[in-house]
């Protein structure tokens, strides 16, 4: 299982696309075995295909490089595949509209809601499935836990009532963002793999100031991402520190001031 | 034989992950322990690999490396650090010859000397054609990596390409595998593999005329790319366990200023590395959700060893122990390690803290999250507006940050000093934010 064998040298791989050729490795074979393995694979396939799929990698040597691996800080996952993606996907890439009844957060159902699917989204941190959509009711963008929806249809609407919808779908998107500055303070620089690991799960980019050996880390996030973010920061205690004005700066004054407002006996 | 060492390249690669574009060549050169010129030659060739990658993609021609490796999850889950692992060094013969034998044995079964036929017709004029010494070279190597298959019958002997996987599937099958392979790579680890075949169906869904079917529908929040890079030494490491063999290595602490050290070849000019030469014990590998990180865990001198997988350079097996040493050695570790938060082997103590029930939200979240992480944690319930949580813990260093990120949702009881602890950070951190202007 040496993943740098010269077959995936990436010179074969795009002279393979010219002749129309492909190589699969048993060490690709072996890792679905594996994964094939796992409940979630029920759910993905059809039974006659993962019956098919199993017939196929009979002759592969089973895969133990688990046995040697140990998760740590791993949430709890409600589930790897949920079986609504095989049909949202299929919606998504022909650009149909959905009609769909969720179950409401403390109880009842809201039914006939409809939509442009846009995006499944998987957050490893809650660990499910997640589709983001534009309600043409609401006029907003949607998202939406797979587990609770409860009915999902196609609906069809007019192409030009669709290209706008998703015209407004990106705008609002667009809206959504948010940015966010924070420098790690410098007596902690030998810790900045650390930390910039930790941000490493948001898009962001770096700056360096050689003079003052600060560095500063610029995150663009959406605006419902920030509770996450923040909850990073405080991971991070006194590394780092908020600097731009503004929601995350106030957010952080109020979590010091509260936390010790907990402590004052 | 001297293995080919990627060593420089993942430290490169994860030198650019993490800072992007913050450092200047001198920088990111001196951080690297390289010099200039081979920053700009491993920049060059990384680049042309990247380029070479996005071919028949929609992809920007000479976008930016830092650009392309910056995350972005709503618009690309292609991984472009994978592309370390189609790094190897291969000739431009041998890379033609090859692909020009599998598209051969995709159509048909063929025998060596056909394939030297196919060969001497199809390679370009200005490339050696292959004589049949060299075929069966190809072929043995296709044959042990199981990209081909010997057809059953007498000799000569026939050879095809082992695609069944893909070509025994129907359409929606093979949308629904790559799907799969792409939800398993992006969401469990070991990854590398998954990525690969994912690119392999990819292709595979294109010859078929299927483009339309690869989207980027599916994305990922909160990923952490880097982890791919670790991924490379963990054949190795599996290969030590299995065998119950020992592994050196140079380890360069990641707190260190300088990620990597270009060993000198000539021992005449060898100068003092910065890193320590290790040999030892490898038992288990464990990986950090919270930051996306591996870690070894092996048995040395000082007893139960920890490593940063990203520190690990110049990985060799070395001797074999008895399976018992062996046995033993894990056992001891696996005890240590039972009550750690990650890898803490401290002391273990109890830590409990009171939780706070979000205020004016019907919806318990902090509740919902001390359940999804608390690990083998307690929770008792405590009032309407608080519920205990308890755990004994190996030390306190690696369980504080996330009792932290829970901001003043959480207070610490006990231990009494882990409480003082927090106080005086808290105090810290409202300093940083000091004066507080109103806005008015």
């Amino acid at each position: 299982m040496n993943p740098f064998e010269k077959i995936f040298n990436y010179q074969i791989l795009s002279r393979m696309e010219e002749t129309g050729a492909f190589a699969l490795t048993s060490q690709e074979r072996i890792w679905l075995k594996s994964m094939l393995e796992l409940e979630a694979a029920r759910h993905a396939f059809a039974p006659e295909t993962l019956d098919k799929l199993n017939m196929l990698l009979q002759g592969e040597e089973p895969f133990h490089l688990q046995r040697i691996i140990v998760e740590k800080g791993r949430n709890k996952e409600r589930h790897v595949y949920h079986p609504l993606l095989r049909q949202l996907r299929r919606f998504i890439i022909k650009e149909q509209g959905i009609r769909l009844t969720t179950a409401l957060k403390h109880g009842g159902q809201k039914a006939n809601q409809t939509g442009i699917p846009y995006k499944l989204e998987y957050s490893m941190v809650k660990r499910e499935w997640y589709l983001l959509w534009y309600g043409t009711r609401q006029h907003s963008l949607m998202s939406t836990k797979l587990r609770n929806i409860v009915e999902l249809h196609a609906w069809d609407l007019p192409m030009e009532r669709a290209a706008s919808a998703k015209a407004r779908l990106l705008q609002l998107l667009e809206q959504r963002k948010r940015t966010a500055l924070v420098e790690v303070i410098p007596q902690y620089n030998a810790e900045l793999s650390r930390i910039l690991s930790a941000f490493s799960c948001f898009d962001k980019k770096v700056s360096y100031e050689e003079a003052s050996d600060t560095y500063r880390i610029h995150i663009q996030h959406l605006a419902d991402e920030s509770e996450f973010l923040l909850s990073k920061i405080r991971f991070l205690g006194l590394r780092v520190k908020v600097i731009d004005e503004g929601y995350m700066r106030r957010r952080m004054i109020e979590a010091s001031t509260k936390a010790l407002m907990r402590y004052e006996e | 034989m001297a293995r080919e060492s990627f060593d420089k390249e993942i430290q490169f690669l994860r030198l650019l992950a993490l800072t992007g574009d913050a450092y200047n060549r001198q920088q990111f050169a001196a951080r690297l322990g390289i010099s200039v010129h081979t920053y700009d030659k491993t920049l060059r060739y990384l680049k042309e690999m990247m380029n070479a990658n996005q071919q028949g993609l929609s992809g920007e021609q000479g976008m930016e490396l830092t650009e392309a490796i910056r995350y972005n999850h709503y618009e690309s889950a292609d991984p472009l650090l994978l592309f370390l692992y189609r790094a190897k060094s291969i000739k431009a013969s041998e890379s033609m010859r090859l692909s020009l034998l599998l598209s051969a044995m995709r159509e048909q079964a063929l025998t060596a000397m056909e394939l030297m036929d196919r060969c001497s017709e199809s390679m370009p004029a200005d490339y050696p054609v292959p004589d049949e010494k060299t075929i069966r070279g190809d072929l043995k190597y296709l044959e042990e990596i199981g990209v081909i298959f010997r057809m059953d019958g007498k000799r000569p002997y026939r050879y095809r390409a082992s695609t069944d996987l893909v070509d025994m599937l129907t359409d929606d099958e093979l949308i629904d595998l790559y799907d799969y392979v792409d939800i398993l790579a992006n969401t469990q680890i070991p990854s590398v593999q998954g990525y690969l075949l994912r690119d392999t169906l990819k292709k595979a869904l294109r010859l078929r005329g299927l483009e339309a079917d690869i989207t980027d529908s599916h994305v990922y929040k909160y990923h952490y790319h880097s982890r791919i890079l670790d991924e490379a030494h963990l054949n190795t490491i599996y290969q030590a366990i299995e065998a119950r063999r020992k592994l050196a290595f140079l380890y360069l602490s990641p707190k260190k200023e300088k990620r990597y050290a270009a060993r000198n070849t000539n021992p005449l000019f060898e100068r003092e590395s910065e890193g320590i030469d290790l040999t030892v014990l490898p038992l288990k590998v464990i990986y950090d959700h919270q930051y996306g990180r591996w870690y070894l865990i092996a048995h040395g001198k000082q007893g139960v060893m920890k490593f940063r997988m990203e520190g690990l350079t110049g990985v060799e097996l070395s001797d074999a122990v008895t399976e018992d040493e062996f046995g033993m050695r894990l056992a001891h570790a696996e005890r240590q390690l039972q009550q750690s938060w990650v890898i803490d082997s401290m002391r273990p103590l109890t830590v409990k803290v009171r939780f706070f029930r979000p205020e004016g939200s019907a919806h318990d979240f902090v509740r919902e999250r001390v359940e999804s992480q608390g690990q083998w944690g307690t929770i008792t319930e405590e009032s309407e507006t608080t519920f205990i949580y308890e755990i004994v813990v190996n030390g306190i260093t690696e369980i504080k940050p996330w009792l932290r990120s829970f901001g003043s949702s959480c207070e610490v009881l006990a231990p009494p000093w882990l409480r003082k602890e927090f106080i005086a950070e808290w105090k810290e951190i409202q300093s940083y934010y000091e004066p507080v202007r109103e806005d008015l």
